[in-house]
């Protein structure tokens, strides 16, 4: 017999970026909160350090692709294979705790992305159905309670901002240096990046910035890199409204015959099932794991998965992939690059941001500079694989190169998207996610000129020689970004949530990942997500929980 | 279940200059010492063979108690349930290719008439090692010559690999790793190219281990960012304008 727990006010499932906040704002207003994660509650200062061999090759924190695959095709014609697509580490905290922390602010045009373009053949743009001057107060209260380092006013295309930022951005270092140089010869407007962490004398008072260059993929064990387990849980936890279930793996939201969700079955560490009943569940899952979790909740009522009666859950899925350009510069001519110090990225540009029709392709990108990585798995694409000819490589370049990484805007495509995989099953004995995606025209057009523009800089830099990473026949998910699958619109036959990350169908269902986004955005997803999450939280608390609705009145868009 | 948060360190510490091997035989760990050599061969700098890369290897193959260092160094994680059975089953493959890898490179050692792998000259050696990797021995790196690549997963995992792709993978490893995992005595990979690596594990951790000297020292914003005007205080709550 399935064991029950005393019912809550809210359950959230997912404790990363998306549901953090939401368990912050809810606890704070009071609200009974549980909060689910199938991943383990890691202590930093005891399970994390600077061990490359650890987080980069032998996935301490990633998931493990034999226990939690996922399977990939490219169309509904080819066989899916078991690829460890978008891994995204499963623990208290989830991608916040080793995620890079590029944390810049999404623009104004992201939002009315389709106004501003139109339709785009073989793609489906939407506009958000909110602006960015509903989300501005959020982005700072998270730049301000999460902990961000930046330069307000460098960024010449930023939309307005309320507020500067909470701590000033490190310096740079020698590689940033170069990409300044490179980026001024071209007029190309650079600034530090903001990043998801504190500096020196940071207006908060929290410990400043860990400077040992472990960074990208690595957990922090000083936590001075802002994660949710080490900001946001904690302050939900000091609330006594907020508790924390890890190793609990949720499989099922269910719903009652009102149609309403009634809580979630989860299976609890020993194995057991168990049922948690709440006035309202949240799903923060990863915009891939959040739709795979609504489609395993299928009943009666939705028999094709819960909430999914516009039949859109899991597609327009997109994933920004990384793509770069590597520079070798010559040794004898220069000193030394040390691209494995610092913090992960120092210095970037949203320069070719905004569409400009005349480069063959709409949308656009954030660009930054960041360390090639340690020794191990430095990144030099086509270095020789072995004898002296390696060696030599090593030698000679791992103090001297560089890298311009993009996150590429991949157009929403309602082919592209998330199912439940026919014959694979997670350690669970779950079907897995199954994705099927396959870049748009745009998105090869926009990976040649925005790389081939990366190489230039690289180029005015200095660089001897230089090394296109472009986007391939498909989406690696290296970026980790998860975005769509279960869209946000203001129309209940075009979209799955309304703008407070509601579903239409089922009142007291919100989904408050990445996976309402309707168009992709040009910058890394997280602080978006997190002001998103933080946004629908308060409407949670303060309208929803009333017993009130409302919606936003969106005023018709000017035309620059 | 033992959760990952909980998993046990077991106090071991592995000595670089062992000769004890707890998975190769004899025989399998003069080969891959020697294959070894000639893909992080010795010149000028140390190479695979005096960093001693086959004790990481050996340990790696030997089960999973050499997985994880603990994030001190202290030991070693002993991983628990869904873990450490995913783990095992992944050992027991490694372990099959490492077994039929060797066995190849002996039988392509004696088609070109050396008596094994290990004995053969160091050409005849290469030769076998291009034969099973299918392509010619990686010329040097060329800045005149152009290529183009595709984007694939950051991280690098030993999944799925061929034998010659595995061992490539894990010479690196053990050359560049840390030294708490059995390579890279001494941090000589990481001298040979000029990675200033922390002493230990536990350094990393507190703020010891730092990378701060090499950030640059003097700068100004308003120079590396033209037209931009630094605000007296960077923390103000003066409105910055967009567009
Ligand atoms: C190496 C790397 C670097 C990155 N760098 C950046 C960066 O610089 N900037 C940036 O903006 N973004 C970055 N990201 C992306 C960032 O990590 C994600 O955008 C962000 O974590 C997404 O938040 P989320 O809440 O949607 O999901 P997550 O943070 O992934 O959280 C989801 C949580 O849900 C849990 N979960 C999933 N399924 C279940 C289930 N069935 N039951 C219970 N719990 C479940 C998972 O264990 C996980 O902890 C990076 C990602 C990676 C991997």
């Amino acid at each position: 017999m399935k064991r029950k727990m005393d019912p809550v006010d809210v359950v959230i499932v997912g404790l990363g970026a998306g549901g953090g906040p939401a368990a912050k704002v809810l606890s704070e207003a009071g609200y009974k909160v549980v909060g689910f994660d199938k991943g383990p509650w890691l202590r930093p200062e005891e399970h994390y350090s600077g061990d490359e061999l650890k987080f980069q090759n032998r996935s301490y924190l990633w998931p493990d692709v034999n226990l939690m695959p996922r399977t990939v095709r490219s169309d509904d014609k080819s066989e899916a294979r078991i690829f460890n697509f978008s891994p995204v580490p499963s623990n208290v905290g989830g991608g916040t705790s080793h995620m890079a922390g590029w944390m810049p602010r999404p623009r104004v045009s992201d939002f009315i992305f389709h106004s501003l373009h139109g339709e785009l053949e073989g793609a489906s743009l939407a506009d958000w159905p909110y602006r960015y001057e509903h989300l501005e107060p959020y982005l700072t209260k998270v730049e301000w309670s999460y902990g961000i380092s930046g330069l307000a006013g460098a960024d010449k295309g930023e939309g307005f901002r309320s507020k500067a930022y909470p701590s000033a951005p490190l310096p740079p270092t020698s590689f940033g240096k170069k990409f300044y140089e490179g980026s001024n010869k071209l007029g190309i407007n650079s600034f530090p990046l903001p990043m998801s962490h504190l500096t020196e004398g940071n207006a908060l008072g929290r410990p400043a910035v860990n400077r040992t260059s472990f960074w990208n993929q690595y957990g922090d064990p000083t936590q001075t890199r802002s994660s949710v387990a080490t900001t946001y849980i904690p302050e939900a936890l000091a609330t006594g409204n907020f508790e924390v279930r890890a190793d609990s793996f949720v499989r099922e939201v269910k719903v009652g015959k009102d149609g309403k969700a009634t809580g979630v079955i989860y299976i609890d560490p020993s194995g057991l099932e168990i049922e948690q009943d709440a006035r309202v569940v949240i799903l923060a899952l990863g915009a891939i794991e959040s739709a795979r979790l609504m489609l395993l909740s299928s009943s009666n009522k939705f028999p094709d998965g819960l909430a999914n009666d516009s039949g859109l859950v899991g597609k327009n899925a997109t994933f920004h992939e990384y793509i770069f350009a590597v520079g070798l510069f010559d040794r004898d001519m220069e000193d030394p690059l040390h691209g494995w110090t610092g913090n992960y990225q120092s210095g970037g540009s949203t320069h070719f941001y905004e569409t400009d029709e005349s480069r063959g392709h709409i949308g656009g990108g954030i660009i930054a500079t960041t360390q090639i990585g340690q020794a191990i798995n430095a990144i030099m694409p086509g270095r020789p694989t072995w004898g002296q000819a390696m060696k030599d490589a090593d030698r000679d370049y791992f103090d001297y190169s560089m890298k311009i990484g993009f996150i590429l805007q991949d157009m929403p495509q309602e082919t592209n998207r998330v199912d439940l995989d026919p014959t694979v099953k997670d350690a669970w004995g779950m079907p897995v996610a199954r994705i099927t995606n396959k870049p748009h025209a745009n998105d090869i057009a926009m990976s040649k000129w925005q790389i081939d523009k990366n190489q230039e800089i690289l180029q005015a830099a200095g660089a001897k020689k230089t090394i296109p990473v472009y986007l391939g026949d498909e989406f690696t998910g290296n970026a980790c970004h998860q975005q769509g699958t279960v869209r946000m619109g203001t129309d209940p036959a075009k979209s799955v949530l309304n703008e407070w990350g509601q579903t239409h169908s089922v009142e007291n269902l919100f989904v408050l990942d990445g996976a309402g986004f309707p168009t992709a955005l040009g910058v890394n997803p997280t602080l978006t997500i997190m002001a998103h999450s933080w946004r629908c939280a308060d409407y949670i608390a303060n309208i929803y929980m009333k017993g009130r609705s409302e919606r936003l009145n969106l005023s018709p868009i000017k035309k620059s | 279940m033992v959760s990952k948060a909980d998993w046990e360190i077991a106090p071991i510490h592995i000595d670089p200059d062992t000769t004890e091997k707890l998975f190769f035989t004899d025989h399998e760990w003069d080969t891959i010492e020697a294959a070894a050599a000639r893909i992080m061969p010795t010149d000028h700098d140390p190479g695979a063979r005096e960093a001693r890369v086959i004790v990481f290897i050996d340990r790696y193959l030997s089960g999973i108690d050499y997985l994880y260092a603990a994030a001190d160094g202290s030991g070693f994680l002993q991983l628990a349930d869904k873990d450490a059975h995913a783990a095992r089953a992944r050992n027991a493959n490694m372990q099959r290719l490492y077994r039929e890898g060797i066995l190849e490179l002996d039988t392509k050692a004696r088609e070109l008439r050396a008596p094994s792998f290990k004995e053969a000259s160091d050409q005849i050696q290469d030769e076998v090692l291009e034969q099973i990797s299918g392509a010619p021995k990686p010329v040097p790196v060329s800045l005149t010559s152009r290529e183009v690549y595709y984007s694939r997963l950051q991280g690098n995992t030993d999944e799925g690999k061929s034998f010659f792709d595995t061992l490539c993978l894990h010479v690196r490893q053990g050359f560049y790793g840390d030294p708490v995992y059995g390579g890279n005595k001494d941090q000589m990979g990481w001298k040979t190219v000029g990675f200033v690596g922390p002493k230990s594990l536990k350094d990393t951790m507190d703020g010891t281990y730092s990378t701060a000297e090499f950030f640059i020292q003097e700068y100004d914003w308003e120079d590396l960012v033209p037209g931009f005007k630094h605000s007296q205080d960077p923390t103000s709550n003066q409105q910055q304008n967009g567009q």
